[in-house]
């Protein structure tokens, strides 16, 4: 459904963050990437979302090439990135925040629902629906960025480092959450995160990925025990 | 009168002076608001906008009948907006032209994001405006005259145990009251409709509005025309109570960024509150100041503000990346 | 030096001589006057440059220093029967008082505060002297003697008189340019916080050149005055002023020479002339023109006339910029053996105890004690948001500890500003590094060596040892422009080194560079340390550092996790959970 082919992409036009990435997202989908800091994750999910452009390379997303399209245009496709440190807009409510979300042609129609389900899975944000999304706690705001991803009517859910930031218990039930949402709707999931085992525990497939390039990828069980994966993170 | 009753008079009609022109004032940082505010561009010819809403109020009141039309009392006020469009349109050319190569992602590699390049571009165009006007429209003082300017109501609030007098000039109350409708039409759609929210998410967070589908372009050069149009109005209405030329646009320009900055950046509402503030102390800086040193006074507020309390008064303090 | 610096204007001299010849014919009055104005708004270009050209902190408020040298002059002869020669010498004193004055306070704001303040103090002037019942003054005119109160009939004694001071300024910025100050301006412009960690004291820098700014200017204000016999406050505090200064340097090219004499040569004739010509039925025309040179400047040229012309003027002979290096595969450099462990020299140089800091609620760094042997390479390493960077800013000076100390060689260096950190030994790279492009690497290099060097010469003997040391020798000429980021980098370690450290503090050298060129990088920082230099080194890129350091220390949440052997650290259960999460090491 989401294929990323061999791309190069980075931020000035003298240093490409990412060198011949090739990945693919099945329908209904659990992928994982890990990789230490520094490898080009972000950058990743922003070469999909086209905030950066690719120098070489190309992204199809249900059979179209998307590399040139608008980056403001994706999210009506059905791609949506709750990107890495949460980034509400904190002088707006945590509704207003969902609303948001539900920007694309899509959310629109399906708005009611998707608010229903949104509450049921994070009860929380119902309760707090009118307080300025500023003012929540870590774990909140996260939660509040996935609702808003969410609300989009998404394909393709893109997160990047859902844990980062949080304390573990809170991690833990965000990451439930999400799990149970993915069992519900089906919904196709491309998650980048720093706590390997639990990505790869779930994931169909996980690639490692280092100084921007994919240097391991397999099934998610069986890289969950690849001492390679530690020498990615530790050098040795 | 007593001293005593001569210093009250002098107060509440210093108060009541302050409040009709610093709601107008309001108005002014309000349209700076939306540019300053939502986009964090400099704009340095925000003051020439006014003045051009000046000259299209003019022309409108005068050329296209609409005096003629609506009578000289409340055709000011339809001439202000009928020029409106004409503002909206020129704001979003402006925008399209010139005002998006020097902000938003393009301006990464630049000096400073920017912001340097945003000043000298706004102030050519400043210099453009001004002095373009001077040429199509002479040096000479014009003003829109209504009779209402000269005309005031006068109330005796306390009755008869305390004769003092104060004075309602009518076209300021009228431009006052213009400009809380405005102000409120204004804060529901930047509240209550879709627009007004995806511009403020866009203020909020640029990138992530980017994420929910929302062209942060096509929002800011929105912005930019709403901007304009406010304070062109703004100037519109100033002209049914001051004569005008070509060059009115540099001292208020220190009025609306010291209306905006007192008020905090990022807060439509504080600008408002920041003008008004202004305004009153405008006023009763008369009390202690000669008339010319007002703008100056003026100027040390901002000074102040900007190195006391950069945040203002309802400023956000997050610093947006 | 001076003969260095004359030479290098032999072709301004070449000019300036042909430009009286020339003027010496012009007979009308009002040309001689152009010729005059030219000169003098070069002046005042070439004073805004010293400010803003070379340090970037655009000032959009010249106008006050010369408004102020006007004022100064007019109002002097006027009420005390000063004479103009010595007036314009005590509106430079002048000039420069104002400049301090309103430099001190404004520093402090940043971006657009600063911008829109510098802005505020000419307005503020204009009101001021508006009020003090100055709409207009004139020049009194003196019958008796009046070469003695710079009164001439013939127009091209001005000219002369302006040329004269045009030539000491040229001569002047040339110098700075050349010299120490210049160099500590630009260093400011590419990043002021390297600056200050290269031991540049930018405020007392900043101050100067506002100061000295402002005299020119202010001097420049007051022949203006002389020439033009009649000044009003719009006229010398007003906006166009102000823009004036930034228009002419602009369009020539900032942070040039000669930017400011290219814009003024070419601006103010057609502004002047238009004026003449069509400013009975077109008032204001000049505005129009200064107005549409400024956003076509901006649009499609913001470097500046000057550069763009030498540029193509380069390409048509071929002598481009270096190529934007692409990945090129560079030759295969034979990977390093992994690090053998090394005794390690007993001398402690760096001694850390109990650091900490607290951002309000957030204990970004908590109590971090650690010791660093002479010599050693120690790699601080750890999970994003560690407080890797907080920790290198507390020892280097930019942030104040909330508790805890720092000892370099024994002395307690806790709370001391980043610049006398450097005078102490302690040099630092940082990540995001804006090289001046126009310069050669070498120059840029240069900026590092002035803490402890005497003279020019002995500044530019240890910039090429530092290249040396870091083997960009073979480049040293080539502007910085078209390096590749592995050659920035190793520049930006010769600039820390030009600072002759004993103690280097590197922020990510390896960030942004493949597999090979860290392998380079790390060959270099390996041959540092052989030389007698302890390294401190942040990094993400492990599978370098664990060929590159001694030790490791880690940090996570701002605490020290441990610290020992490469090979015992990345096996440690703690580490490996602050890095790979809890449940990766339960299945271990």
């Amino acid at each position: 459904m989401l294929e990323i082919e061999d791309i190069t992409a980075g931020y000035s036009s003298s240093i490409a963050v990412l060198h011949g990435i090739s990945i693919r997202i099945g329908q209904g989908q659990f992928i994982s990437v890990v990789g230490p800091n520094g490898a080009g994750k972000t950058t990743l999910f922003k070469a999909i979302s086209g905030t950066i452009p690719l120098r070489g390379g190309r992204i199809r997303y249900e059979g179209q090439d998307i590399s040139n399209l608008e980056p403001s245009r994706r999210p009506h496709l059905g791609i949506a990135h709750v990107p890495e440190g949460r980034q509400v807009f904190p002088s707006m409510t945590v509704l207003e925040n969902l609303e948001m979300g539900a920007a694309t042609e899509k959310g629109r129609q399906e708005w009611k629902q998707n608010l229903e389900r949104i509450y049921t899975w994070f009860p929380v944000l119902k309760e707090r629906a009118g307080q300025h999304a500023g003012t929540l706690s870590g774990g909140q705001q996260q939660m509040l960025a996935i609702g808003r991803g969410l609300a989009s009517s998404p394909k393709v859910l893109m997160l990047d480092e859902p844990s980062m930031g949080l304390a573990p218990s809170i991690a833990d039930l965000v990451f439930e959450k999400m799990i149970e949402i993915r069992r519900d709707i089906g919904l196709s999931i491309l998650l980048v995160e720093q706590r390997v085992a639990e990505a790869l525990q779930f994931a169909d497939r996980g690639y490692v990925l280092e100084t921007g390039r994919i240097v391991l990828e397999g099934d998610g069980e069986r890289l969950k025990a690849d001492d390679r994966v530690r020498q990615a993170y530790l050098g040795m | 009168m007593s001293d005593f009753q001569i210093l009250i008079e002098s107060i509440l009609q210093l108060l009541i002076t302050g409040v009709l022109v610093g709601a107008l004032y309001g108005m002014m940082c309000v349209g700076l608001a939306m540019i300053f505010g939502i986009m964090r561009v400099i704009n340095f010819a925000q003051g020439d906008f006014m003045m051009l809403g000046m000259y299209a109020t003019y022309f409108a009141f005068g050329a296209f009948g609409i005096q003629a039309f609506f009578g000289a009392e409340l055709g000011a006020y339809v001439a202000v907006i009928a020029a409106a469009p004409a503002m909206l349109l020129f704001g979003w050319i402006i925008h399209r032209l010139m005002i998006r190569r020097v902000t938003g992602t393009r301006t990464a590699g630049m000096e400073a994001d920017g912001h340097y390049a945003q000043l000298i571009l706004t102030l050519g165009i400043a210099l453009i405006l001004q002095n373009g006007a001077m040429i199509l429209f002479g040096a000479d003082l014009i003003s829109i005259r209504t009779p209402l300017s000269s005309e005031a109501w006068a109330i005796e609030p306390f009755g008869e145990s305390m004769p003092v007098l104060l004075f309602f000039n009518k076209s300021r109350v009228l431009t006052a009251l213009f400009s809380a409708a405005a102000i409120i039409a204004l804060w529901m759609l930047i509240q209550r409709t879709f627009l007004g929210k995806s511009l403020r998410a866009a203020a909020d967070n640029a990138e992530a509005a980017t994420y929910m589908g929302i062209n942060v372009d096509k929002a800011h050069r929105i912005a930019f025309a709403i901007g304009t149009a406010v304070t062109a109005m703004a100037g519109g209405l100033l002209a049914t109570n001051y004569p005008f030329s070509p060059f009115v646009g540099l001292e208020y320009v220190i009025i609306m960024y010291a209306g905006v900055v007192l008020g905090g950046i990022g807060s439509i509402i504080g600008a408002f509150w920041g003008g008004m503030l202004i305004g009153l102390i405008q006023q009763f800086s008369t009390l202690a100041l000669p008339t010319q040193l007002q703008n100056a006074t003026i100027f040390v507020c901002f000074l102040l503000v900007v190195m006391l309390r950069p945040q203002g008064l309802f400023g956000r303090n997050v610093e947006r990346t | 030096m001076n003969m260095a610096v004359l030479k290098s204007i032999r072709v301004f001299f070449a000019l300036a001589l042909a430009y009286m010849v020339l003027a010496s014919f012009v007979t009308n009055s009002y040309y001689q006057l152009i010729m005059t104005l030219v000169l003098i708004w070069a002046i005042f270009g070439l004073s805004w440059n010293i400010f803003s050209g070379y340090t970037g902190l655009v000032s959009f408020g010249h106008a006050s220093f010369f408004g102020i040298g006007a004022f100064a002059t007019v109002l002097a002869q006027i009420f005390w029967g000063l004479s103009p020669w010595l007036m314009f010498f005590i509106s430079g004193g002048i000039g420069a008082l104002a400049g301090v004055l309103i430099g001190f306070p404004t520093f402090k704001l940043r971006g657009h505060y600063f911008a829109l303040s510098m802005l505020a103090y000419p307005l503020a002037l204009m009101y001021v002297f508006q009020w003090l019942g100055f709409p207009e003054v004139s020049i009194p005119r003196v019958t008796d003697n009046p070469a003695a109160y710079m009164q001439f009939s013939d127009g091209r004694i001005y000219t002369l008189i302006a040329m004269v001071f045009l030539c000491a300024v040229v001569v002047l910025s040339r110098a700075i340019e050349a010299s120490r100050f210049g160099m500590a301006l630009i260093a400011i412009k590419q990043n002021e916080a390297a600056a200050e960690a290269a031991g540049i004291d930018t405020l007392r820098w900043k101050l100067k050149a506002i100061a000295l700014s402002g005299g020119i200017a202010a001097m420049a204000g007051s022949l203006y005055a002389v020439v033009i016999l009649v000044i009003t406050p719009q006229s010398v505090f007003g906006m166009l002023v102000s823009a004036q200064a930034l228009t002419v340097t602009m369009f020539g090219g900032a942070g040039t020479l000669w930017g400011p004499i290219i814009g003024s040569a070419f601006l103010i004739p057609i502004a002047e002339i238009l004026h003449a010509e069509l400013g009975n039925f077109l008032p204001g025309i000049q505005g129009v023109v200064y107005g549409i040179a400024i956003v076509v400047l901006i649009t499609a040229a913001p470097e500046g006339m000057f550069w763009k012309v030498r540029d193509w003027l380069r390409s048509g002979r071929g002598e481009t910029l270096a190529a934007s290096a692409e990945e090129t595969p560079t030759a295969t450099v034979t990977p390093l053996p992994a690090r053998e462990t090394r005794d390690l020299n007993p001398e402690i140089v760096l001694d850390v105890r109990n650091m900490s800091k607290n951002f309000g609620g957030l204990k970004a760094v908590q109590d971090v004690s650690f010791k660093v042997n002479k010599g050693m390479i120690l790699g601080i390493i750890g999970p994003n948001g560690a407080g890797k960077t907080t920790l290198f800013n507390l020892l280097n000076g930019f942030q104040l500890p909330s508790e805890g100390e720092v000892y370099v060689d024994g002395v307690n260096m806790a709370r001391r500003k980043p610049h006398e950190l450097c005078h102490a030994g302690v040099g630092r790279t940082f990540q995001i590094m804006r090289p001046f492009t126009r310069m050669s690497v070498r120059d840029n290099v240069k900026v590092g060596s002035y803490v402890t060097a005497k003279d020019e010469a002995e500044a530019e003997a240890i910039a090429d040892n530092a290249l040396r040391q870091v083997g960009l020798s073979h480049i040293a000429h080539q502007l910085a422009g078209g390096l590749s980021t592995k050659d920035l980098r190793l520049m930006e370690l010769a600039r820390a080194l030009a600072g002759r450290p004993h103690i280097l503090l590197l922020d990510e050298t390896l960030a942004g560079l493949g597999k090979e060129e860290a392998v380079e990088v790390v060959a270099v920082i390996r041959r540092l340390s052989a030389s007698g230099v302890t390294v401190v080194i942040i990094e993400h890129t492990m599978h370098a550092m664990v060929q590159l350091v001694d030790r490791f220390l880690v940090l996570d949440h701002g605490q020290v996790v441990t610290e020992g052997l490469p090979q015992d650290v990345t096996r440690d259960a703690r580490v490996i959970e602050a890095y790979l999460g809890k449940k990766w090491v339960a299945n271990a």
